[in-house]
């Protein structure tokens, strides 16, 4: 293994690695305050590719029951990427809603609350496909004009680097900053990060709980439609169920990086997307399987995660 | 209605939500069952067309009985095997390691010689002559299956299953073993979907990746909770009406009673609806439709004269 292929897969890998780690983010957040997985942010995931394809005016297939329909105007992209989290945002609002606050009242046991999201995200994804077909989309090419890769080697020994690797990279690392910021520096940030150590405390000490959760579940959404735009901009959107499969990936970066721990998700997402990279080329047909195989064994070895500290059993 | 007794698998679906149940019964989500049931479907799809090549005339039914054994075997072994280690983590954990489970054997399957890659094994022998005497294997498999889950509640082991998801502290200090319980458990859902698997590859007659998928696993969490998870008339019932339902109001569809939007949406969105079942499920019937309640007070209700 020489230099430049070692550069090329650590680059590629923590392109794709730092949009699994935002979108874990979106996982871990809620978690982090409910102690639930929310299924259905691989929905929203979905919900926000779509919405940002609406958003570029681009039309929809033929199988849809809104089949051959656009909207009347086109937004730059990055506008529409911008609106379609702003949708994905909305979605995860609604979902909290429905799916999690009347279960939430009843003081429900977690797994029912997992079921429950299950069974939101699966009528999500399927509303999508029975509106807008199930046939794959790709977004109109926004980085027109710019060079189809980037070289981060010397013109001898060239590392290419796809620019759309490096434009989703550089998107991940904004929304990492910005949420860094959000939750270390502002009185939001704070509250949050009490209503995540313990809920009824930090509503006695007057911290509207509630509105924090709904907040979570906007900054969650709008993760997850970033990061479904990102995909779709990388590989193009493969139809309503690309978001229930990455969804589950998801579930192995959370794990990996300890369910709830904000570092451990970044973590996590970078090993995932590294780990993919470096999948030998023979052997790429089993790369889907990799997140999954690591989730299985770090459940088995390390169930806390790679960061986490092992939980104590109170009786 | 025979025809429509022929075009549908929900026999061997209601047998499949058992297999859910059975993990369940002692508080453990597991969603493992779609891969054993991929597992043996496998199983039986490569002893019809390879090891046993299909000569002249029907398949002999022997051999679909013994695919249905061998299948349940090795399902049950590699049960155990996932299992011991498995079963130590519970809750939320236990599921995402079966979610992983389900996903890791179909990406093999996708991608073996011997499973046919992503075209599959098509062209499996077929033991009958008609769809329909599929019943001949389907209805004692479902009796069978219920017979013993039903017994089972009622011995010392399903006691104790029980004990365990109500209390797995409590239980463990009464003496219960709950590892090993709780793998007993998994480890009879998985020989259970195995079998299911190998009956299931000769009905529909080929058998690819996409057979037992995470999709199974959210329809038989649907069977579960939509019908009753706390007792196994429940499992046997969701599955029953919600695969056999979506084909009758098909049938009424066919005959212009509901409008076409509405025979089209439920012609398609079936999922949707599944999807909207669960959540609505788990508010307002955590325990799904059937309870132990509901069937006593049947009981009591039928025992009464008049």
């Amino acid at each position: 293994m020489n230099r430049t292929f070692l550069l090329q897969q650590v680059l590629n890998g923590l392109a794709i690695g730092s949009v699994y780690a935002i979108f874990a983010l979106g996982y871990t957040l809620i978690f982090s305050v409910l102690r639930i997985i929310n299924f259905t942010h691989g929905a929203i995931f979905t919900i926000g590719a779509y919405a940002t394809y609406a958003l570029t005016g681009s039309q929809f297939g033929i199988n849809g029951l809104l089949a051959g329909a656009a909207l009347p105007f086109r937004l730059p992209f990055v506008l529409a990427l911008l609106g379609g989290s702003i949708v994905a945002a909305l979605a995860g609002v609604i979902v909290e809603r429905l799916a999690f606050r009347p279960l939430r009242a009843r003081g429900a046991d977690p797994l029912l609350t997992l079921v429950s999201s299950l069974g939101v995200a699966v009528a999500l994804v399927n509303i999508t496909q029975y509106l807008f077909g199930a046939e794959p989309y790709s977004y109109p090419d926004p980085l027109q004009g710019l060079p189809s890769a980037v070289n981060f080697g010397t013109a001898a020994a060239p590392v290419l680097v796809r620019t759309v690797q490096v434009v989703i990279f550089g998107v991940s690392m904004v929304m990492l900053v910005l949420l860094t910021y959000l939750m270390n520096a502002t009185r939001t940030g704070k509250a949050l990060r009490a209503v995540a150590e313990d809920m009824t405390t930090s509503s006695l000490l007057g911290i509207d709980t509630d509105r924090l959760v709904l907040l979570t579940f906007v900054i969650s959404g709008f993760l997850g439609g970033v990061t479904g735009t990102l995909i779709g901009l990388s590989v193009g959107v493969a139809g309503p169920y690309f978001g229930i499969a990455f969804g589950l990936k998801g579930l192995a970066v959370i794990v990996l990086g300890g369910l709830g721990d904000i570092p451990g998700a970044v973590v996590g997402g970078l090993i995932i997307g590294l780990a993919e990279a470096f999948v030998p080329a023979q052997y790429i047909a089993y790369r889907e399987a990799v997140p999954f195989a690591l989730l299985f064994v770090v459940l088995l070895v390390r169930p806390q995660g790679l960061l986490g500290r092992a939980q104590v059993q109170k009786v | 209605m025979a025809s429509f007794l022929a075009t549908y698998d929900f026999l061997l679906v209601a047998v499949l939500a058992l297999t859910l149940y059975l993990p369940l019964m002692a508080g453990q989500l597991s969603v493992a069952s779609p891969g054993f049931y991929a597992l043996g479907g496998y199983i039986a799809a490569i002893m019809s067309t390879k090891i046993f090549p299909p000569g002249p005339g029907l398949y002999p039914v022997s051999l679909v009985l013994l695919e249905m054994a061998v299948a349940a075997v090795v399902s049950g072994v590699l049960g155990l095997a996932v299992g011991v280690p498995a079963l130590r983590l519970r809750g939320i954990f236990l599921a995402l390691a079966t979610i992983a489970f389900v996903q890791i054997l179909g990406v093999v399957a996708l991608n073996l010689d011997v499973t046919g890659g992503a075209i599959g094994i098509f062209g499996i022998p077929q033991p009958f002559s008609s769809a329909i005497q599929y019943m001949w294997l389907a209805v004692p498999l479902l009796v069978v299956s219920m017979l013993f889950v039903a017994r089972l509640e009622r011995t010392r082991t399903g006691r104790a299953l029980v004990a365990l998801r109500e209390d797995e502290l409590a239980a463990a200090a009464m003496g219960i073993n709950p590892t090993y319980h709780k793998v007993l458990a998994f480890t009879t859902s998985a020989m259970l979907a195995g079998a299911v698997g190998a009956v299931s590859a000769h009905f529909i007659n080929t058998w690819n990746s996409r057979q037992g998928t995470f999709d199974t696993s959210v329809n038989l969490m649907a069977f579960v909770l939509v019908g009753g998870s706390r007792t196994f008339v429940g499992p046997v019932v969701g599955g029953l009406v919600l695969t056999a339902l979506p084909e009758a109001l098909r049938g009424i569809a066919g005959v212009d009673v509901l409008p076409a939007w509405l025979a089209a949406f439920l012609r398609d969105g079936r999922l949707i609806i599944f999807g909207i079942l669960i959540a609505i499920g788990t508010v307002f019937f955590p325990h799904g439709l059937i309870t132990p309640g509901l069937l006593r007070r049947l009981g009591r209700r039928g025992a009464r004269p008049g």
